[in-house]
């Protein structure tokens, strides 16, 4: 079995590169895929807690993977939601870049 | 006969029912339709009122009629009830058969006015109100009646609102009336933390073991004093009565002369219980009415008005009066109020006989010689003024000798001047008789001095308006036989009224002395009418005219200038403090607390700079304070 | 499920007359099926069986309403208002009248909420949320400075609950109650210690006394009236923005008892400086809702000497003036609404002899203002007169001094009345048509039930304040073992 702290690392490795590319890309695109990999980051650092805690007998774990369905579940809803501001956006402005979005500021 | 006694709470129910029906429907009913519902509802009530005489006069009980409680807290409740017993049936009687009279009187007198289903509502609703007030078992349903009268009073006198000066003494007798109110509500709290109950015969019942003197019982005797000077037109609050008569003369006589004003009497000798044991309080009251009765009466003198003159000296009867209860002698007060009420309403409703023929002239020097082409108004009005005066034989008489024979052995009075009440008593009797002389004869007697324009259309009359004047007449003759002195024969109503007051200590002179001080009040008025005589016949108005440039004369006329000095001692510093406070509001407290607030827009403006609308800036905010939270999370773990 | 129900009932009509807008005739039919279906629910609170509901188990908080005690009395006096109130929005609002009678709705809800929450969290959480139909009302429909207005009350509020809300969480946790539920705070938090007491006790005042609205901070209330709706529809919920005294009353003075009989002796004063000061600020305006703000801030005054004068006559008397002054007040802000109606301006000065071309809308007119200042018989009295007689018997001087309010009120409504509807007339004026004679309906009926059957609503909230007079006297003398508590009721 390979051991929980190699799980975590990659973990760790995705997220930041999410958090980079959230920081980085200009592109409406690029950045939900960030975020994206950012959120399965945290999905791979959570199952492999569980399977982990479930190893070692304390618990009975499926907390883990409970909160992964639902991340993923929500993480599809916002994707959704967010690529259909993204389209009409688009539409509005045939440019993604999110520099020039910034109406909402004070 | 209980049961029938207690018919008589349905009389104000049918007054209110009487005002209901004119209020409501009177616009679409054709005259005199409404003088006519209103006249019976009154009517109907004197019945009533009669049947609940003979009643209480049959077993000698007073009679409870209960409606249920009105307020409640803890082991505190009130009830709403009617107790109808000696005081309060002869208080019925007066209210409902002088009120129906003058009800009639109206039918005459309004003809014509675009207001008189709403006069004929009004009027109900102050017979009603007055009723409650009379008939009320506890002070909280009496102070009902007690403002009831005061609202009406208020809509009455300015019944011809569109001239905004009638408006403006309604106004003034409806806010001098609320002073007399918080005296009244003041006294009732005070009662309630004293005595615990507000009910009147509970009260009274217990006022015999309170502490004789204490200062409590002396402050809600002066507290209910000052709420019978406000309803009573008395010294310091009188000022509003003689700009009351702004009003239509029927509302004068009904309200300003023959019920309402005396509502205060009747207060006082209601809580007579309580007085009894409040020495100090009684004397104030005496003392309140001797003053005021003098005031008033010189004030009486110089007026020019016809119904000026008539407030002035019913403020000063109703002095009489409180002194009357103030001397301990309650039930003197109360058939003053009773002879009062038949001699005074008759003044006012002839002088609206007068004022009705003139066409609405109120000034008695373009008057004169009426007397003649206005039989028998001017028949009535002698006989009232003669029973006013204190002739012998008519009822003003007896009542009168009454009340200042009671200040001459009042032992309530006897440390703290009952000498000097009583020769104050007898000096404003005398100018009672002079003034009231020159009224009837400025009005009716001596020269003509009318405009010609309205001397064509002087007129008696109609029979709707006389034949309550003759009946007043009557009643002005011989009422006053029911309190013969008691030295002479039985005094029926001090017997009577004894049931239903506390007793007062008074010392018996010899029957000689008795005589005396009977033959005293004869020649007081006699003195009186001869000096009115000798000004105004043998002097013919020559010798009137020299004395009305002395400053006696001149502050007569203008009622001591007491109207000017309230007006920049209350009105004046009163809406100052209003628009002070009103200033305060917007510059300073309002001003202060927006400060305090504009200081939220501040932190706003500083806190919006951070919104840049950059997506990214957000998301590096975000992972900075993330990367915090774990350092320190980290760092704590440390430290453990 | 009553009282639940009257929550609810408007809530629902509230959303359904949402989505009915477009259609006139269905919204308005809507509106006035809701508030009468809860109007009769209010008459059926008094004996209806408290309800409670699991909400938040962990922070022991519980959805727990009762429509007895005082809360039926006053829960009624809002429904009853309520439907001259729509009547009036449905018509008189000219653009947007079905959000403004949705609004009036959620609020009505709301106040019922306030009123019969047995739960502090519960009372919390109706609180805040009535602040934003208020809100709303005045901030959508309002008058020309209405950001202005909007701003100050939301700022006044605002920062009162953030006190309030500190202390009422403070409060669970020091005093170990078991739960928020009203009973389960009374059992334990009079035994804090004074000073703990005070401090909470100065929190939620600060929160209340600005919704009571105590002087000096009570001017939000002015121009709040002065900038709602000029109909007067949304100012008949007058208790919408004057909960401050039932605040105290159910749960400031019971739940910390030692601390209000500390900081009640300088409430008390300042109540009766605020009776006073309303009483000249109205003699001192011309314009008429001004007018009927100041007149009503010095009735709320009174309303604080009955509270704080802390004896059970006066806590009976306070929320029943509440209650009653409702109606009278509501009643001419509306009269005020059907004056602007024909003349466009509130004001004072520009009017004059309208009882000669209108003389039922003077005749009613008169009998509301009359009620207005306390003429007994009529809605005020009862409950005015049993503030000062209770406050008197504990504190004479602070109680005479708001007595004195009585004259300014004579005054002012006098001079109302004078200059609105008597002397000459230049501009004639329709009288009433029959719609108002339907809105004014409800207001002479409340003015004389409430003027003239005091004493079986009395009575129902005593059950109440008995209980605030039992946690005050065992504060002031714990009990010896075998002795019976007695109340602070007359002997």
């Amino acid at each position: 079995m390979v051991g929980t702290e190699y799980y975590v690392a990659l973990s760790a490795i995705l997220f930041a590169v999410g958090g980079v590319g959230v920081l980085t890309r200009r592109s409406a695109i690029m950045l939900f895929l960030s975020v994206e990999l950012m959120l399965n980051a945290a999905n791979l650092a959570m199952v492999a807690f569980a399977r982990s805690w479930s190893a070692s007998g304390t618990l009975t774990a499926l907390n883990g993977q409970t909160a992964v369905f639902i991340v993923l579940a929500v993480a599809a809803a916002e994707v959704s939601v967010g690529l259909g501001i993204l389209v009409a956006i688009f539409r509005n402005r045939v440019s993604t870049d999110v520099d020039e979005l910034s109406e909402v500021r004070a | 006969m209980t049961d029938l006694v207690q018919w008589a709470a349905l009389a104000p129910l049918l007054a209110l029912a009487g005002a209901f029906v004119n209020g409501l429907f009177g616009r679409s009913l054709k005259e005199p339709a409404p003088g006519i519902v209103g006249s019976v509802a009154v009517g109907a009530g004197f019945v009533l009122s009669l049947i609940a005489f003979f009643g209480v006069a049959g077993t000698g009980e007073a009679v409870r009629v209960g409606f249920g409680d009105f307020l409640t807290a803890g082991s505190f409740t009130l009830a709403l009830g009617f107790h109808l017993d000696q005081l309060s049936v002869l208080m019925m009687l007066i209210i409902t058969g002088v009120g129906f009279l003058i009800h009639v009187y109206s039918i005459g007198y309004m003809h014509g006015d675009p207001g008189y289903s709403r006069y004929f509502a009004q009027l109900n609703l102050f017979v009603a109100s007055m009723l409650v007030l009379v008939m009320a078992d506890s002070f909280v349903l009496m102070f009902v009646g007690w403002e009831g009268v005061g609202v009406c009073s208020f809509l009455l006198i300015g019944f011809w609102y569109r001239d905004l000066a009638n408006a403006s003494a309604g106004r003034k007798a409806f806010i001098v009336n609320r002073v007399g109110d918080v005296g009244f509500l003041l006294a009732m709290f005070l009662t309630f933390k004293v005595f615990g109950s507000l009910d009147i015969q509970t009260v009274s019942a217990m006022a015999p073991t309170m502490l004789y003197g204490s200062a409590v019982l002396t402050g809600i005797g002066l507290l209910y004093l000052l709420a019978a000077a406000g309803k009573s037109a008395q010294l310091p609050l009188h000022v509003w009565l003689p700009d009351a008569m702004a009003g239509p003369t029927p509302v004068s006589a009904l309200i300003h002369a023959a019920t309402m004003v005396t509502a205060g009497v009747y207060l006082i000798a209601r809580t007579s219980a309580v007085y009894a044991v409040a020495p100090g309080a009684l004397a104030t009251v005496a003392w309140v009415g001797v003053l005021t009765a003098l005031v008033a009466a010189i004030a009486a003198v110089g007026q020019t008005d016809i119904k000026r003159i008539l407030a002035y000296s019913t403020i000063s009867q109703v002095g009489f009066m409180i002194a009357a209860v103030g001397a301990g002698a309650y039930w003197a007060g109360i058939f003053h109020v009773l002879t009062h009420a038949f001699f005074k309403a008759l003044l006012f409703l002839g002088a609206g006989s007068v004022i009705h023929a003139l066409g609405g002239e109120q000034d008695v020097r373009k008057m004169g010689g009426l007397g003649r082409r206005m039989k028998v108004t001017g028949t009535t009005a002698l006989i009232a003024t003669l029973a006013i005066a204190g002739v012998p034989f008519l009822s003003g008489f007896f009542s009168k000798d009454a009340i200042v024979v009671a200040t001459f052995t009042s032992g309530v009075l006897g440390g703290v001047g009952g000498e000097v009440l009583y020769a104050l008593l007898m000096i404003t009797a005398g100018i009672t008789a002079f003034y009231m002389f020159r009224w009837y004869y400025l009005v009716f007697a001596g020269e003509e001095r009318l405009e010609r324009a309205v001397s064509d259309k002087v007129h008696e009359s109609p029979s709707v308006m006389t034949v309550p004047l003759v009946i007043l007449a009557v009643g002005s003759v011989l009422v006053g036989y029911l309190g013969l002195p008691a030295f002479l024969a039985d005094n029926r109503i001090a017997a009577w009224l004894g049931h239903a007051t506390a007793a007062g200590e008074f010392s018996h002179p010899s029957v000689a002395t008795e005589w005396l001080l009977l033959l005293a009040s004869v020649l007081v008025a006699f003195i009186g009418l001869a000096l009115g005589y000798w000004v105004y016949v043998v002097g013919k108005g020559a010798m009137a005219r020299r004395l009305g440039n002395t400053p006696l004369a001149g502050a007569s006329r203008g009622a001591f200038g007491v109207d000017a000095l309230y007006k920049a001692l209350f009105v004046d510093t009163g809406s100052g403090t209003a628009e002070a406070v009103t200033l305060l509001d917007r510059e300073v407290v309002d001003r202060g607390l927006v400060g305090l607030s504009g200081v939220v827009p501040l932190i706003g403006g500083l806190l919006r700079r951070w919104q840049s609308g950059q997506v990214r800036a957000y998301a590096f905010a975000m992972l900075l304070g993330a990367a915090g939270l774990l350092a320190a999370v980290a760092l704590v773990g440390v430290l453990k | 499920m009553t009282a639940v129900l009257t929550i609810l009932v408007p809530l629902v009509t509230a959303a359904l007359v949402l989505l009915l807008r477009n259609s006139v005739l269905l919204a308005r039919l809507a509106a006035m099926a809701g508030a009468v279906a809860t109007l009769v629910l209010a008459v059926l609170l008094p004996g209806s069986r408290p309800f409670s509901a699991e909400w938040l188990p962990g922070l022991g908080v519980s959805f727990s309403v009762d429509g007895n005690g005082a809360a039926s009395v006053l829960v009624f006096a809002v429904t009853l208002m309520m439907i001259p109130a729509l009547l009036v929005a449905l018509t008189r609002v000219e653009k947007g009248a079905a959000g403004f009678a949705a609004l009036l709705l959620a609020a009505e809800a709301g106040l019922a909420g306030i009123f019969m929450a047995r739960d502090l969290i519960v009372f919390y959480v109706f609180w805040e949320a009535t602040l934003v139909p208020g809100l709303l009302l005045l901030g959508l429909y309002g008058g020309e400075k209405r950001r202005e207005a909007t701003t100050k009350y939301l700022v006044y509020a605002v920062t009162g609950s953030f006190f309030m809300l500190v202390s009422i969480l403070a409060l669970k946790t020091l005093s170990g109650a078991a739960s928020f539920d009203v009973i389960d705070l009374m059992l334990v938090t009079p035994d804090l210690p004074v000073v703990t007491q005070t401090w909470l006790f100065i929190g939620l005042a600060l929160g209340m006394a600005v919704k009571l609205p105590i002087w000096p901070l009570h001017s939000w209330l002015i121009d709040l009236n002065e900038q709602n709706h000029p109909s007067g529809a949304a100012d008949v919920l007058g208790s919408l923005y004057k909960v401050g005294a039932f605040g105290f009353f159910a749960w400031g003075i019971p739940l910390l008892p030692a601390g209000a009989s500390r900081v009640g002796p300088v409430l008390l004063a300042l109540a009766a400086v605020t009776a006073l000061y309303g009483a000249f600020g109205a003699i001192g305006s011309t314009h008429l809702k001004r007018f009927l703000a100041y007149g009503s801030l010095s009735h709320m005054g009174i309303i604080g000497v009955g509270i704080f004068g802390m004896h059970l006559a006066g806590l009976n008397g306070a929320m029943y003036f509440l209650a009653a002054q409702m109606v009278s007040t509501g009643g001419l802000f509306l009269v005020g609404g059907m004056l602007y109606h024909r003349r466009r301006t509130f004001d004072l000065r520009e009017y004059g002899g309208v009882a000669r071309s209108a003389p039922a809308l003077a005749a009613l007119g008169l009998l509301t203002i009359f009620a207005f200042i306390g003429v007994p018989g009529l809605s005020n009295f009862p409950g005015e007169f049993m503030s000062l007689l209770g406050a008197f018997k504990n504190a004479p001087w602070p109680a005479a001094v708001a007595t004195l309010a009585v004259i300014a009120a004579g005054v002012y409504g006098v001079n109302l009345y004078q200059r609105v509807f008597q002397g000459p007339s230049d501009v004639p004026v329709k009288d009433l048509d029959g719609l108002e004679m339907y809105v004014l309906l409800p207001v002479v009926v409340g003015v004389l039930w409430f003027g003239v059957m005091a004493a079986p609503q009395l009575r129902r909230i005593e059950a109440q304040s008995q209980l605030t007079a039992l946690q005050l006297e065992r504060v002031a003398a714990p009990p010896m073992p075998g002795e019976t508590l007695t109340l602070g009721g007359a002997e």
